[in-house]
């Protein structure tokens, strides 16, 4: 019987071989209208420690960016003022915590549905920017590679968030936005002084929107893992 | 009135300035904010720095506001933060919200704002040094290393999420110079491999959040590395050893065998000799023997061509009949011919390369230094003692003589008389005999062909008779002798065959001039220690070519010296005569077995011996032999 049942197990590992090959499935699944499908199994941590790394690469990304960009076009006199003459960053839909007990006090629906909408946010402007950096006449290669990389991953980020509100809250509502939000495309010619600044806001306001999603994407986790001990502090 | 206001705004005026610049009161200075920071994201400090004074207590305010909204607050807690600094707390910082920041001065006179900052708390983190920081030695298979470990600082919320840091570290000896620094990551663990044994480390580390600045560097922990030996070291030391070892080993043995080595590597270089020089006699003391043994008379040599010792064909003058006295046209050749040859005096053939017989004569000329030649009167009295040498040579050849060591023996090429025949008076020719089995010619050296010869009395020296080929040393004589009965005997020998030879010619046999030299074959050496010499003619000129049977010219050569000092000869033959040489030469070969037996048991100590290599007869060799390797240094 012992050996029956060796036998039996072996055969079905031999059959189930591709399957086994398959569970390390990418993030993105799709199928031909664009709707997320049940990718094949990926437990919620492992998706979850992929989201935050993306988060996190973006936001590294998006710093090296920001940094590029203000060296080379943004005068000194002005690098340290942020956000000024008027060019905050554009305020979202739905108001973002703003320190720790805050967020601790969201809920962890609330949490990935406010890192979505970030994400969100961000696509249409990041395209916008890859466009405005071609008319730079003298713009880093690496600056329009960043920012290239930079709007590709966001998308993938954008789909795993999806995935993941999937998974861990059952919802199956959503589906990847294509529905235009963001900056109005301005008309003002580069290298003034107000498109640099513009553009150097929007580089900025995109970093902090990156570093929220992190840290939004990480409170997840430790909630994921420990909940009490999370709040402990 | 008016003038009073003017003079009270006058007067005023005046003092007032005064009086403010003795109390030198003035607004203060603009305040500067020096920095911001916060150490877990959650609180922030802002710290200025006070402009000047004005004089007056003042008192400085800091106020903000917001990124979206104008509402100016102040700040809340301008103590807990120690001078000149405000503390945020918990429930008044947000992150990623801009804080316009500005600080007044304000004192009596007025007030002065500073420059205003943005700040947002995300960027300005500076966490705490981490805590805890452990070093402890643990053992590995390849030796001992470093565990550090550490904690974060406390008030960075890490467990959570809120803040996420990454380390580094950094370990020195604590006398070197530099650190070695080191990322760890997020990691609160690092080994440290390659440690110094022995050694005293120092580390440190600190943190920093991914958008942050870095802390400042944790207390440095010491800690002391056990002494240890490096595995791989202990094995450069055991190669080290064995090979050392080795090379005692190979030393020892060089060094036992140093002579041997020496000579391989350096082979000696043969040095300069003097000849008759006897080293044994300087050792036992006498030195005047031994400077006269260095004195020879016929110094220098006459001849220094060593090829004639080499070269064993001897020019043989063949002469039917024997002529007592040469004519006197012969005379007159004999010193034409010397005269000719007057140049070369040293040379083996050179003066007394004439057909005469009268070496005596030669030698009597050269004693006289070569400047007379032409005496007959010389001639014929030394002719009439080269009969009586020649008698007396006959008689005497077998007594040796060991007064002098000189040559004695008178090579007379009439050996045939000499050997057996009553005719002693035969010089100067060589004489087939035909009464002879074998034709031997002997011939012994004159003494008084050496310049300091005075008298013809013979001494003979059998040895040195055949001492052509004498390579062992005679007890009762120097050297230097040896060599010169080596040599002359030949030499003159040569001239007396020269001379035979030309005699011949002057007396008509029918030779033509230009044919003038005849080579013999030492064939061996008689009992009476006389060269047998074997006439050799290459053109099978000559009676004994005929009685000879047609025998070709023949070279011997020196083909070796055996161990009992015996010269071996070897034939040279050419290829058409070489059958019939061959069969002769058997029977010679075979009387020449007889005669080194006997000669060897007759003269066995001191007795050399020409023997004739019978097995190399019958072949053509290639050529002669060097025999310089094999003669014996003296």
């Amino acid at each position: 019987m012992n050996m029956m049942q060796v036998m039996q197990s072996v055969v079905w590992a031999v059959l189930l071989w591709p399957c086994l090959v398959s569970l390390g499935v990418p993030l993105e699944c799709k199928d031909e209208q664009g709707s997320i499908i049940l990718c094949a199994s990926i437990s919620k941590e492992k998706l979850l420690d992929r989201v935050i790394q993306h988060a996190e690469l973006i936001y590294r990304v998006s710093e090296e960016s920001c940094t590029l960009f203000e060296e080379m076009f943004v005068p000194f006199s002005m690098r340290s003022q942020r956000n000024q003459a008027g060019y905050t960053c554009a305020t979202k839909a739905f108001p973002i915590p703003g320190s720790k007990s805050e967020i601790q006090q969201i809920s962890d629906k609330w949490l990935l549905h406010s890192v979505l909408i970030l994400v969100q946010s961000w696509i249409e402007p990041l395209v916008y920017l890859q466009t405005t950096l071609d008319r730079y006449d003298d713009a880093p290669d690496t600056l329009l590679k960043k920012t290239k990389w930079v709007s590709e991953k966001l998308l993938s980020l954008e789909q795993g968030v999806v995935v993941l509100i999937r998974k861990m809250l059952d919802d199956d509502m959503l589906t990847t936005s294509y529905y235009e939000q963001g900056v109005a495309p301005y008309d003002l010619q580069p290298e003034v002084l107000e498109s640099v600044l513009r553009d150097y806001t929007l580089f900025s306001c995109f970093k902090k929107d990156a570093h929220k999603m992190e840290t939004f994407l990480k409170l997840l986790k430790c909630r994921q893992t420990d909940k009490y001990s999370c709040f402990l502090h | 009135m008016m003038w009073r206001d003017v003079g009270v705004t006058l007067i005023l005026s005046l003092i007032l300035p005064v009086v403010a610049q003795g109390a030198r009161h003035t607004p203060p200075g603009k305040p500067k904010l020096t920095s911001c920071r916060s150490p877990d994201k959650e609180t922030f400090t802002c710290w200025w720095e006070a402009g000047s004074d004005g004089g007056r207590p003042t008192t400085y305010s800091l106020f903000y506001h917001k990124e979206n909204s104008d509402t100016v607050y102040e700040c809340p807690d301008y103590r807990t933060a120690g001078a000149n600094s405000c503390f945020f707390n918990k429930n008044e910082t947000s992150i990623w919200v801009n804080y316009n920041i500005t600080v007044v001065a304000t004192n009596a006179l007025g007030n002065n704002f500073s420059d205003p900052v943005d700040v947002d708390v995300v960027y300005i983190v500076q966490p705490h040094t981490p805590e805890n920081v452990t070093v402890g030695v643990l053992e590995d298979e390849d030796g001992p290393f470093l565990r550090v470990s550490w904690e974060p600082p406390r008030k960075a919320d890490t467990r959570s999420g809120w803040i996420t840091l990454i380390y580094e570290l950094r370990v020195k000896l604590e006398e070197a110079e530099e650190w070695e620094e080191h990322r760890a990551g997020q990691q609160k663990m690092f080994n440290i491999f390659s440690l110094h044994s022995g050694g005293v480390y120092m580390v440190q580390v600190r943190c920093k959040p991914d958008h942050g600045f870095w802390s400042e560097w944790s207390t440095a922990s010491y800690v002391k590395v056990p002494d240890y030996i490096p595995r791989e070291r202990s094995m450069w030391i055991l190669i080290a050893v064995f090979s050392a070892f080795i090379f005692l080993i190979l030393t020892w043995i060089i060094t036992m065998n140093r002579s041997s080595v020496k000579h391989c590597l350096l082979p000696p270089v043969p040095g300069p000799k003097i000849k008759g020089f006897d080293q044994q006699l300087l050792k036992k003391g006498k030195p005047e023997e031994v400077f006269n043994a260095l004195v020879v008379q016929s110094f220098p040599p006459r001849s220094t061509d060593y090829e004639d010792l080499l070269v064993e064909y001897l020019d043989v003058y063949v002469n039917e009949k024997q002529e007592l006295m040469p004519e006197g046209k012969d005379l007159q050749d004999v010193g034409c011919l010397k005269s000719k040859s007057q140049s070369d005096n040293d040379s083996g053939r050179g003066s007394c390369d004439s057909h005469t017989l009268l070496m005596e004569k030669c030698g009597g000329v050269e004693s006289k230094e070569e400047s007379s030649y032409e005496e007959p009167e010389l001639l014929q009295g030394q002719a009439g003692s080269w009969e009586r040498l020649e008698k007396g040579d006959s008689q005497e050849v077998d007594t040796p003589d060991s007064s002098d060591g000189r040559v004695k023996t008178w090579p007379s090429v009439f050996s045939p008389s000499i050997h057996g025949s009553s005719d002693n008076h035969h010089y100067g020719t060589l004489e087939m005999p035909k009464q002879h089995s074998t034709s031997e010619i002997t011939y012994s050296v004159p003494d008084h062909l050496f310049p300091t010869s005075t008298s013809f009395p013979h001494h003979h020296h059998p040895e040195y008779s055949d001492s052509l080929y004498h390579l062992s040393r005679s007890p009762s004589a120097g050297v230097a002798y040896h060599w010169e009965a080596q040599h002359h005997p030949q030499a003159h020998s040569n001239f007396n065959i020269r001379n035979l030879e030309r005699q011949k010619e002057a007396t008509g046999l029918g030779l033509p001039p230009s044919r003038s030299m005849e080579y013999v074959e030492v064939q061996k050496v008689n009992q009476e220690n006389q060269l047998v010499l074997k006439p050799l003619s290459s053109h099978g000129r000559g009676p004994f070519q005929v009685q000879f049977g047609g025998a070709g010219v023949n070279y011997s050569k020196v083909n070796g010296v055996n161990n009992d000092n015996v010269l071996l000869l070897q034939r040279q033959r050419e290829m058409a005569e070489a059958g019939q040489y061959c069969d002769y030469q058997e029977k010679e070969g075979g009387s020449a077995e007889r005669y080194p037996t006997q000669q060897q048991g007759k003269t066995a100590k001191d007795g050399p011996v020409a023997t004739l290599l019978q097995e190399s007869t019958c072949l053509t060799t290639s050529g002669y032999v060097d025999t310089a390797p094999t003669m014996p240094t003296f």
